[in-house]
């Protein structure tokens, strides 16, 4: 059985998106409830969420944004960048705390104090860029996580894994230049759905060519395509790279039952996708993953969901 | 829409009298397929393409050529001497419309852009720079997501979709209409500036609109129960 570090924080849920928008609170609600169902809290390393130190942030958005995005909440605004992106004055707060909580539970995993993490925080943030908000997503927690990690760690190699059902535009700009951070993203075909990146021959620039690799999946797909998708594309590559540490973007927004795309993955898809990951962690990266929540829109489905991963975790 | 705003103004020109060798230089060093040949008035004599530079050079597959002769032969070869002369110009008013039916009708790479009246280069438009503006027009350059919509060959129909999206405050980055589809049909694809499209989806089959279902392709690959 291993360490596993579990993130989650009611302060999350006072980023308010208000009515119909589904990035809503009771998403952390749902997926809290399947873990304490399980019983497995008491297991768990419980984390808090905490402001994040700025520098962090500035590592990977524009100071100019920053202060945009801080101003436009002072400020009352309920719409930011994208009439997608709805929120409150504490949303600037609020996503400061998302990464302040994931930064100190990647901190737990390198002290060797938890082995790996799942951290239900709001807002995500694969889709944010360095001067845009997109997509529900204000900061993006995943990359300032890989710059800390990296800056404050020493770590020479990170594997992102995104696995959320749309494409991680945000990420994979961010590095698309860095040979030292691979970014690899599986998603529903960008002609069928937001944000309409992420095409099978963006394989990075310049020095980063070959460390960005995108598996674009057609509406209708689901578990046989995701597996052999996975096989062929994200293993070979990652036994290659052997990343130090692995974050896993996760989104369970590419289940059947989650309107926010036409892919069909199951619930047991989703958990082989899970167990392969940590199998590939084990191997190339002593165990070290960090998984960071995405998306995931489907309230009924999420407690289990949500569970399952956290189960896979803990490798019980 | 006029071709002027799409064009390429900064256009790499070459003169008659230079080498076929230094025309292709300059052509795999700006990555361009077409040089548009003018004299010192900057007036347009001709055109000569990475073709004609091809054409002009022996063939790999023969053999019995003798090669010192062969070389000494294109050394002296010009511009001038393989270049097209009589071309198929467009002035700077054209539009973009223009443009795309004479290059289907005429099967051409690229068109100069001349001034009609004195005749000098203005510009040239090539197969590249057309669909660079329908990159724009598509309006994919933009986060969102592309709902296909089938409706009735009939009257009103785009202003009821229109509405329908506009009433929900969701952005538009593109409507396109596909003319043909099935039969009396055609089908309307908006590209939405947005993530959420599954409300939208359901509003609008509640109007009574089928929406083109992308799953459909992998649903075909199964055996039909009644074969």
């Amino acid at each position: 059985m291993k360490k596993t570090g579990f993130l989650h924080d009611d302060k999350y849920l006072l980023h308010e998106t208000g009515p119909y928008h589904p990035e809503c609170p009771e998403r952390l609600k749902a997926v809290y409830k399947g873990i304490k169902d399980a019983d497995f809290l008491s297991k768990l390393t419980l984390m808090e969420a905490s402001p994040a130190d700025q520098k962090w942030i500035e590592r990977i958005h524009s100071i100019k944004y920053i202060l945009r995005f801080e101003e436009a909440c002072l400020y009352g605004m309920t719409e930011f960048d994208y009439p997608d992106n709805q929120m409150c004055n504490e949303s600037y707060d609020i996503a400061m705390l998302s990464v302040g909580g994931i930064l100190d539970t990647v901190k737990l995993i390198m002290e060797g104090k938890i082995d790996n993490a799942f951290c239900s925080v709001r807002p995500p943030g694969h889709h944010a860029e360095m001067n845009k908000a997109m997509g529900f997503c204000y900061f993006n927690n995943v990359a300032a996580t890989a710059r800390y990690l990296q800056e404050e760690w020493g770590i020479k190699r990170v594997g992102i894994i995104d696995f959320d059902v749309h494409h991680g535009n945000g990420t994979q700009h961010l590095f698309e230049h860095d040979p030292t951070v691979f970014y690899y993203s599986i998603h529903e075909h960008p002609s069928f759905s937001f944000p309409g990146t992420g095409r099978e021959f963006e394989k990075g620039v310049g020095d980063g060519e070959g460390f960005t690799l995108n598996s674009p999946m057609l509406p209708g797909q689901g578990d046989r395509e995701y597996k052999k998708a996975l096989e062929s594309d994200l293993f070979p590559a990652f036994y290659e790279f052997k990343p130090e540490v692995i974050i896993a973007s996760t989104g369970f927004d590419a289940h059947i039952d989650d309107d926010m795309s036409g892919i069909a993955l199951s619930t047991e898809g989703y958990s082989w996708i899970m167990k392969r990951i940590i199998e590939m962690a084990d191997k190339c990266s002593d165990g070290k993953l960090l998984s960071v929540l995405e998306g995931g829109y489907c309230l009924p489905r999420l407690p289990e969901l949500a569970k399952n991963h956290v189960e896979i975790l803990m490798d019980k | 829409m006029f071709i002027n705003k799409s064009m390429c103004k900064n256009v790499v020109t070459i003169d008659k009298e230079a080498g076929i060798f230094r025309a292709r230089e300059m052509m795999m060093e700006h990555r361009v397929r077409h040089l548009p040949v003018v004299d010192a008035d900057n007036k347009l004599i001709g055109m000569v393409t990475d073709r004609d530079v091809r054409s002009a050079m022996p063939s790999l597959f023969i053999e019995t050529c003798d090669i010192g002769e062969e070389k000494e032969r294109l050394e002296k070869l010009r511009v001038e001497d393989i270049m097209t002369r009589n071309l198929i110009t467009i002035s700077p008013t054209y539009t973009l419309q223009d443009a795309l039916l004479l290059m289907q009708k005429h099967r051409v790479g690229a068109f100069p852009v001349v001034d009609e009246e004195s005749n000098k280069l203005k510009g040239i438009i090539s197969v590249r720079d057309l669909m660079r503006s329908f990159i724009n027009v598509l309006g994919i350059r933009e986060p969102g997501t592309l709902i296909g919509v089938l409706v009735e060959n009939k009257q009103g129909q785009m202003k009821k979709i229109i509405d329908a999206i506009t009433e929900e405050k969701i952005s538009f980055g593109s409507v396109l209409v596909s003319r043909y589809w099935d039969e009396g049909k055609r089908a309307v694809f908006t590209y939405l500036l947005t993530n959420t499209v599954a409300p939208m989806k359901r509003k609008l089959e509640k109007l009574g609109f089928e929406i083109l279902d992308p799953m459909e392709w992998y649903l075909d690959q199964f055996p039909k129960k009644d074969e």
